[in-house]
């Protein structure tokens, strides 16, 4: 991902105003591999169409949401991708910027701007693995005591998902 | 001046929950905290690869024991989002006025963690002994004091009879009455006002910075309330949230004990507007399985909470997670308690309302 | 130092002084439960056709059964009360009673080594199931 380039749009929310309300990591677990490649859906997500807006807030109106139609996959999927969303929210606006990110790819921290995404940055970098720098309070690591070292890393999902095929279901 | 680190927690007489602070000191003013949370992680966001969506339901309102009901109202609303499904109006309605019992229930347990914080037990079994008559009214309409099971996918499970609600409402007034006693001291005993007044007091520039949520935000003259959303019928009830400008622990407290009135008046507007009779549909089922994501916002007792709800397709979703208003809160008390006295952190602590259950499912 | 009758609390404190006391002294005295209550799971296997839907649809999966065997077991300390076994069953041979459970005396008298809360029944001879 472009480092520079996503923070000058932070910085953006920043200026507006906006409040930073969730920096969120899922494990895209594809179920095929596919060509490598990056998708930023940057430009969709700007004016919130990336996601669609749920009943827990007023949708903008630019953008009409379709709650029931699925979210399109990104168009191109490898193994060991995640995405992280970046949700800001200013009174009844609610938007996210996401980005599909490389296991291991650095992510640029947002903790100057805003101070408070360093909690988010120490969860996001113990429990997936991702690889943040710059996060402005580092826990090094001591932020949860999991029993599984990085639990929603790809490995570890897929070990899970084998154990759980292979364990005695319900009859 | 030498510098000891003390830790605080994980084992403190105020937290409900564990949570590590070390604090960094130069005589008695800290000078640093550092968090460790994790004692109380349970991994329930990962309990999505193995419970199907329609059992989910039951894991996160065990997410924590004060906030259960709403836990299971968003992760309900937020499936009835991606399903594309609309709840019944009484449905609608019963689940808000569920949710204000709740929002009453839970600020009477902090006013009473909060007197006991600093030593005042006298007060803190008052309010305890006021939460009682909340639980048995849940006990009465969910079947359940804490736990509440009550939220289904489309809907809710149990309806309450019109005249339990006339009860009802009876009974919460009488309590709100009951309160202004409770509430009098809160504002006026000379002790409180010591202990509390004027002790980590958050700006609100220093509220917007660290992005606080909730009460405290609202105790630092920010005037944010998820509920003027308008979502699940809020839109249909007049309310304006609860503001105080002082920022100290003692504005925190009010701005609780006044929410207390405010639910207390929004159950009574619920009732009076929401559709009479028997036999009305309450549930309305969805049909197939979910596929999308969404993200839902409620206000929670201790501020706003964050659903993102992943789907695709299959029994199993994708990705759940609750970003609760703890977990937004900790910059803000990490940021108090810098500066102040040993002898106020567990106060300032206790302000934020913590539920670390909550913050770490 | 204040005046202490004029502290706020000293009204109440005096009332409390004269009236009797909030505290019930459970478990001497038991508070009987509401008519709502969500309690114990009671299971009548005379009228169980052995389908499987309590087990399957169970989400803290306490309910193991065998249609082969005719058996039919739950264990009450993992059960959580919700009812989703009371709504699927169309037998009607499940049902929750408003007492919460007291596993704990049940415990002691697990038969055969059998774990704490866990109640099983063995079913009638299938022609004597009322279809």
């Amino acid at each position: 991902m472009d480092g520079s380039a996503f923070l000058a749009r932070v910085g953006a929310y920043h200026e507006a105003g906006w409040r930073l309300a969730l920096i969120n990591a899922t494990t895209v677990v594809a179920p095929a591999a596919g060509t490598h490649g990056h998708v930023t859906t940057a430009e969709a997500a700007t004016t919130g169409a990336g996601a669609p807006t749920s009943a827990g807030e007023v949708p903008a109106p630019a953008t009409p949401p379709a709650p029931s139609a699925p979210v399109a996959p990104p168009a191109v999927e490898a193994p060991g991708v995640f995405e992280i969303a970046w949700a800001f929210a200013r009174g009844n606006e609610f938007e996210t910027i996401r980005e599909q990110i490389e296991a291991g790819e650095a992510v640029p921290s947002v903790s100057e701007l805003f101070g408070a995404a360093f909690l988010y940055e120490n969860e996001i970098r113990e429990l997936f693995g991702i690889n943040v720098t710059g996060i402005g309070l580092d826990l090094h690591g001591q932020l949860y005591k999991t029993a599984t070292r990085v639990p929603f890393s790809h490995a570890a999902i897929k070990a899970r998902l084998k154990a759980n095929a292979a364990a005695v279901k319900k009859p | 001046m030498k510098k000891t680190v003390i830790p605080f927690g994980p084992q403190h007489p105020v937290l409900p929950e564990p949570l590590v602070l070390d604090l960094v000191l130069m005589d008695e003013k800290v000078v640093d905290a550092i968090p460790t949370i994790g004692y109380i992680h349970r991994g329930l966001e990962m309990m999505v690869e193995r419970v199907e969506y329609t059992e989910m339901g039951f894991v996160v309102e065990r997410i924590c024991g004060i906030c259960s009901f709403m836990h299971g109202m968003g992760y309900c609303v937020s499936l009835e989002s991606i399903m594309n499904v609309e709840v019944p109006e009484r449905a609608g309605w019963l689940r808000l006025i569920w949710a204000e019992i709740s929002r009453i229930q839970s600020h009477l347990l902090w006013l009473g963690l909060g007197a006991d914080a600093f030593g005042f037990e006298n007060l803190f079994m008052h309010c305890w002994r006021m939460r009682e008559q909340i639980l048995d009214i849940f006990e009465k309409t969910t079947g359940g004091r804490i736990i509440h099971s009550v939220n289904r996918i489309g809907g809710v499970k149990r309806d309450i009879a019109d005249s339990e609600l006339a009860a009802i409402l009876v009974q919460l007034q009488e309590l709100g009455a009951a309160f202004k006693d409770t509430a009098r001291v809160f504002r006026t005993d000379p002790s409180i006002a010591h202990r509390l007044g004027g002790v980590g007091v958050l700006t609100t520039e220093d509220a917007r910075a660290v992005d606080a949520v909730g009460p405290m935000a609202r105790a630092s003259g920010i005037a944010t309330d998820t509920r003027l959303l308008g979502a699940n019928f809020y839109d249909r009830v007049e309310l304006e949230p609860v503001v105080e400008t002082a920022g100290d622990c003692l504005a925190r407290v009010l701005v609780r004990m006044r929410e207390i009135d405010q639910s207390i008046d929004i159950v009574r507007q619920a009732i009076d507007k929401m559709p009479k009779g028997e036999g009305q549909p309450i549930e309305n089922r969805p049909r197939g399985l979910p596929a999308g994501e969404t993200f839902t916002r409620l206000e929670q007792p201790r501020g706003e909470v964050l659903y993102y709800v992943k789907a695709n397709g299959t029994k199993n979703l994708e990705r759940f997670r609750a970003r609760t208003p703890t977990f937004a809160n900790i910059p803000a008390m990490i940021k108090l308690v810098k500066g102040c006295d040993l002898a106020d952190v567990p106060n300032i602590i206790l302000t934020i309302d913590p539920c670390i259950s909550c913050t770490e499912r | 130092m204040a005046n202490p009758l004029t502290l706020p609390m000293v009204r109440r404190s005096l009332r409390n002084l004269v009236s009797r006391p909030a505290t019930r002294l459970y478990p001497t005295e038991v508070r009987p439960r509401f008519a709502g209550a969500r309690g114990t799971i009671e299971f009548d296997v005379e009228s169980c056709n052995f389908c499987m839907l309590c087990a399957r649809r169970c989400p803290a999966v306490a309910i193991t059964a065998s249609r082969d065997d005719r058996y039919w077991a739950i264990e009450q300390l993992t059960c959580i009360a919700c009812g989703v076994c009371v709504e699927v069953c169309n037998k009607k041979s499940l049902s929750m009673s408003v007492d919460a459970r007291r596993v704990h005396l049940r415990a002691e008298a697990g038969l055969d080594g059998a774990r704490p809360g866990h109640e099983e029944w063995h079913g009638a001879d299938p022609a004597a199931v009322k279809p």
